[in-house]
This record gives structure tokens, C-alpha cells and sequence, in this order.
């Protein structure tokens, strides 16, 4: 079943045209990664399913209800991490997580063990300050407690990492990744290593259209290797190679590409019979990030 | 609402707003009988100054009028304290984005302006009937408050011009985007009431009648005239509270 559908989305704020036709669904129990550059309309397309924002056209439901803005009954299944969570400074981590339980109706027994379960998870168990001396990092930690709190169906995270260190990001993620057997997550991110570490699958926003999709090992195969690359130990040699097949590109010195693979064999023979002296040749494997840089056109 | 409502108290305390105007309130109480009580021992310490300029100072009698004078000069002041230490109420939540988790929690807008009216309503009547106790004990304490009519009538009256100016403020906290257009457009309500007052054909269907409480201890006034008054200011506060509901369902958070 699909956890999150949005079908021919869009979006305008004044003349600018942010979301054109945004279409993809998200099955239940998949992290599904939303990546876009800064300012492609990832936070938009995310405050739309949260009813945050009217949507400009198309439709969007959640758990097959559809969104409305304003009051959004589909919230009920939904949690959510901004990409700068901000929580009632007065209160201390444990009093917002109750007053998180009050308003989603549950009852006080319930409220005190799921606290305790998520301070703990998210390493903010005994922490007896106030949220106003947090940090940035500590503030995500929480806001990921009380966005996972009411058990949602569907877990919404706004860039959860990028305000993170190493080792919190870490934490993060694998708290996400766990996370998928009980829910499911989407989360936009431009930091493409943590997509590549969680995600089941993943859509390319890009000039307010879904450019790809598909499981990560879909989108890999959309080009299997980014091309070989052949390093000479002099100089002269790599200019000798050039010289007899030009479609090779020169990376560097002694440095040159090659991108179709089928060539490949000419360029040793030429190689044996001119006895050049080779350092390595190695096939570069595609990553998301060279398919990111396709997309954007860069 | 429970909850939102528990939240509202916490912050209420912990933000020290409760204890900041409480003491303001108390303040006001203590002043308006104190004022009075030192008027008399004020002028015949200005008697010698104010003979040289040739004004000759009278014996000075005080009594519960003058106190409750002084409540009614007092009051738009503590109204005004109230309506700027609660300006942020509202537009501190947008700017901070403190909302957004909530709302995406599934808690309906209407209860988070239901949860912020109670507590500002329930917050100034409490202030309000704090300060008028506190007058209303030192004035029987010191002098006899049965010299003056429809003493709590006059006082509810004013209570009312409160609710009407907060109903306002919920309305425009609602609508604006930071606090500095919340009290502009709650100062305009106020004064275009004022204002509009002075026309003696408005003057019995606007709240700012309300205002005029002395009027009512002196018996100038009868109590029937301030009713069309209560009566708009009770369905302007209503509809108020209807449209503030209305736009913040529709606002963007």
C-alpha cells in the first residue's frame, strides 16, 4: 500500500512557478530519500503534504486520505522534523514529550514509558535542563523524540543531518533506519552519502519536476559506470594516446577518460603495441552524486 | 485544548509575564487608595511653595471617591501594561515556528486560539479583580465604599471594555505578522472607539462608554445607560473571537 501518494503537485508563490509537476508515491515501510538542490521545493512539497501550505493544483493524500490545508485531519498519522526544530524553550525534554502525548490524546502510563523509550533512543535520557540551553544538535535529537512520539504512520524529516557532527548524523540515521520496520520515512536531504546509506528508494527534484525515481538500485543502473580511466607514468605517453584516439577525455597530465566502454579494448591493443608504460586503469562506478550533477546539469 | 492550555499556564510562569504583571497590578491596587490617603499630607507639604505663588491651600478631606477616581485613571494604564507584555503571545510562536510541531501533530488550529484566549481572558480577570479588591479592601478599610453607587457594576464595565480590547488583540494576532501590527491594530480599535465616542448619537452603542465607570459611582450615569454598550461589546468581542478562528485556520505557519 502507498503510504503517501502526490499526483501532478504544483506549486507558485507570485510568478515563480517552485513545483510544476511533482508525481510520486512512497510505499509503506520504505525510507524514501526527496533530494534537491537548495531551493528546489523539497521544504515546499513537504509543508503541502503537511498541510502547511495550499497546494497550488494536483492532489496529495496520506495513508489514502487526501491533505487539506489549514486543518489537516491526515496529520493524525504523521510525524515531523523541520529542518530547524524549534520547541517551547521553558520546558524540559521530558515536559514537551508529555505535552506532545497530551495533545495526541494518550494516556499518561503511556505517555511516561514512550517518553523514557525515545529520551533514550535518542541519547537525551536524564537530561534535566531546559530546551532554551540546547544546541542545534540536541534540538534535532528532540525533534526527532517527538516527531517519532505518537507512533506515526508516516515519518516526515526536513534535512535531519545537516546540523549534525559526524557521530550524531550517524545516530540519526541509524535511528531513521530502525525506524523503517514500525513506519515509514521520507526525508529530503542534499547530503547524498546518507541517501546512499538508508534509503529504499529515491526521487531527483529538480525545476519542479521529479527528474528520477525509482529503488537506488534502479537509479544506479541508469548509467552503469561513469567511464574508465586510464593513468600513464609519463607524460608523453598519455599525449601519444590522445593523439590516436581523440574521443578520450584528458582529466589531468597523465590522466584521460574514456566513457564508452566498448573502445576499451582497442586502447589496450594500442597500448601492448606501443609498450606504454601504464600506472593503472581503473572503471569509475556511477555515484549518486555524478547523477545528481547530470540532472542539475553541472 | 487541556494541553495547549497547560502549556499556555507553564509558559505564563517560567517567561515571568504572570509575575511581571501581577506585581504591576498589585502596584496599581495598593497606589489607588495610597494616592488618595496622601493627597491631604501632599498639598500641606506644597502649602509654603504653592503661598508664594499665591494659592492658598484649604484643608483637604479624602474620601472612597477619590480612591476609585484614581482606579478609573489607573485601569487603561494596567490594560495598557497587559496588552504589551501579552503582544508576543501569538507572533512569538510564528516567528519561532513553536506551532509547527503541534499543528503537524494533528491538534486543531481552533483549539490553539481557544487554549490562548482562555488563558489571556482568564489572566485579565484575574489581574483586573485583583486590582479592584486590592482598592475596593483598602477603600472599606479606610474610608466607607457605600458613598459611592454600583461600585462593582462600575467596575465590571470597565472589566468589559478589557475583554472587548483583548477580544481585538486575539483578532489581530491572528492576522498580522509580528507583534508591532498586533498593537497598532489594537490601539487603532480602541481609539477609533474613542473617537467615534465623541459623537453623542454613537456615543451609548460603543464600548469606550464603558470607560466612563466614575460617572456611575457618582450617579451621574444610571446603570441601564451603560447595557447597549455591554450588549456591543459582548457581540463585537463574539465576532471577534469568530473571525480570529476563521483566519487562523487559513494562516501560514
Amino acid at each position: 500500500m502507498e503510504m503517501l501518494t502526490l499526483s501532478h503537485v504544483k506549486k507558485s508563490f507570485g510568478e515563480k512557478e517552485v513545483l510544476k509537476d511533482v508525481t510520486f508515491s512512497v510505499p509503506e515501510h520504505t525510507v524514501f530519500g526527496f533530494v534537491g538542490q537548495n531551493g528546489a521545493g523539497k521544504t515546499t512539497t513537504m509543508k503541502m503534504i503537511l498541510g502547511l501550505l495550499p497546494c497550488g493544483g494536483g492532489k496529495i493524500t496520506v495513508n489514502g486520505s487526501p491533505v487539506c490545508y489549514g486543518n489537516t485531519p491526515t496529520n493524525q498519522y504523521v510525524g515531523y522534523l523541520p529542518d530547524v526544530p524549534e520547541f517551547y524553550s521553558c520546558m524540559t525534554p521530558m515536559e514537551y514529550l508529555r505535552f506532545c502525548g497530551e495533545i495526541t490524546g494518550m494516556r499518561a502510563g503511556e505517555i511516561k514509558s514512550r517518553s523514557e523509550e525515545l529520551l533514550r533512543l535518542t541519547g537525551l535520557h536524564g537530561e534535566k535542563r531546559r530546551i532554551k540551553g540546547f544546541s542545534r544538535g540536541m534540538k534535532q535529537r528532540l525533534g526527532i523524540a517527538q516527531a517519532l512520539f505518537g507512533h506515526p504512520s508516516l515519518l516526515i524529516c526536513d534535512e535531519p543531518t545537516s546540523a549534525l557532527d559526524p557521530v550524531g548524523r550517524k545516530e540519526l540515521l541509524d535511528i531513521l533506519e530502525s525506524a523503517k520496520e514500525q513506519t515509514t520515512v521520507l526525508f529530503s536531504t542534499h547530503i547524498l552519502s546518507d541517501v546512499e546509506k538508508i534509503c529504499d528508494e529515491i526521487a531527483f527534484l529538480h525545476e519542479g519536476r521529479i527528474a528520477i525515481r525509482g529503488s537506488l538500485e534502479e537509479v544506479h543502473k541508469r548509467r552503469k559506470a561513469s567511464g574508465t580511466e586510464l593513468e600513464t607514468e609519463r607524460g608523453e605517453d598519455a599525449g601519444r594516446l590522445f593523439k590516436a584516439f581523440p574521443f578520450l577525455k584528458r582529466t589531468g597530465r597523465n590522466i584521460l577518460l574514456l566513457e564508452d566502454p566498448e573502445r576499451l579494448p582497442g586502447i589496450l591493443h594500442f597500448i601492448a603495441d606501443k609498450n606504454l608504460r601504464i600506472l593503472r586503469i581503473e572503471r569509475q562506478e556511477t555515484t549518486l552524486e555524478d547523477l545528481f550533477m547530470e540532472v542539475v546539469g553541472k | 485544548m487541556t494541553a495547549f492550555l497547560k502549556k499556555e499556564w507553564m509558559e505564563w510562569i517560567r517567561s515571568g509575564r504572570l509575575t511581571v504583571l501581577t506585581l504591576v497590578f498589585v502596584l496599581f491596587g495598593i497606589m489607588n487608595p495610597a494616592i488618595a490617603k496622601l493627597t491631604p499630607w501632599l498639598m500641606e507639604t506644597l502649602s509654603d511653595s504653592l503661598a508664594d505663588t499665591g494659592l492658598v491651600v484649604s484643608e483637604v478631606t479624602v474620601n472612597a471617591m477619590n480612591s476609585w477616581a484614581q482606579f478609573y485613571k489607573n485601569m487603561p494604564m494596567g490594560l495598557l501594561i497587559f496588552i504589551l507584555v501579552c503582544g508576543g503571545c501569538f507572533t512569538a510562536e510564528y516567528d519561532r515556528g513553536t506551532l509547527i510541531p503541534v499543528v503537524t501533530k494533528g491538534l486543531s488550529r481552533r483549539k490553539i486560539v481557544g487554549a490562548k484566549a482562555v488563558a489571556l481572558f482568564g489572566a485579565w480577570t484575574t489581574l483586573y479583580f485583583l486590582f479592584y479588591g486590592i482598592t475596593y479592601g483598602y477603600n472599606a478599610y479606610f474610608w466607607d465604599n457605600s458613598i459611592a453607587e454600583h461600585v462593582f457594576l462600575g467596575a465590571a464595565c470597565t472589566w468589559m471594555f478589557g475583554v472587548w480590547v483583548i477580544s481585538f488583540f486575539i483578532l489581530f494576532s491572528a492576522v498580522a505578522k509580528n507583534s508591532a501590527q498586533v498593537l497598532f491594530g489594537t490601539g487603532s480599535a480602541a481609539v477609533g472607539a474613542y473617537v467615534l465616542g465623541m459623537f453623542p448619537r454613537l456615543a451609548s452603542f460603543l464600548p469606550a462608554r464603558l470607560m466612563e465607570g466614575m460617572a456611575l459611582l457618582q450617579g451621574i450615569n444610571e446603570a441601564a445607560d451603560y447595557s447597549v454598550s455591554m450588549a456591543a461589546a459582548g457581540v463585537m468581542s463574539i465576532v471577534c473571537l469568530a473571525l480570529a478562528v476563521w483566519c487562523f485556520d487559513r494562516r501560514r505557519l
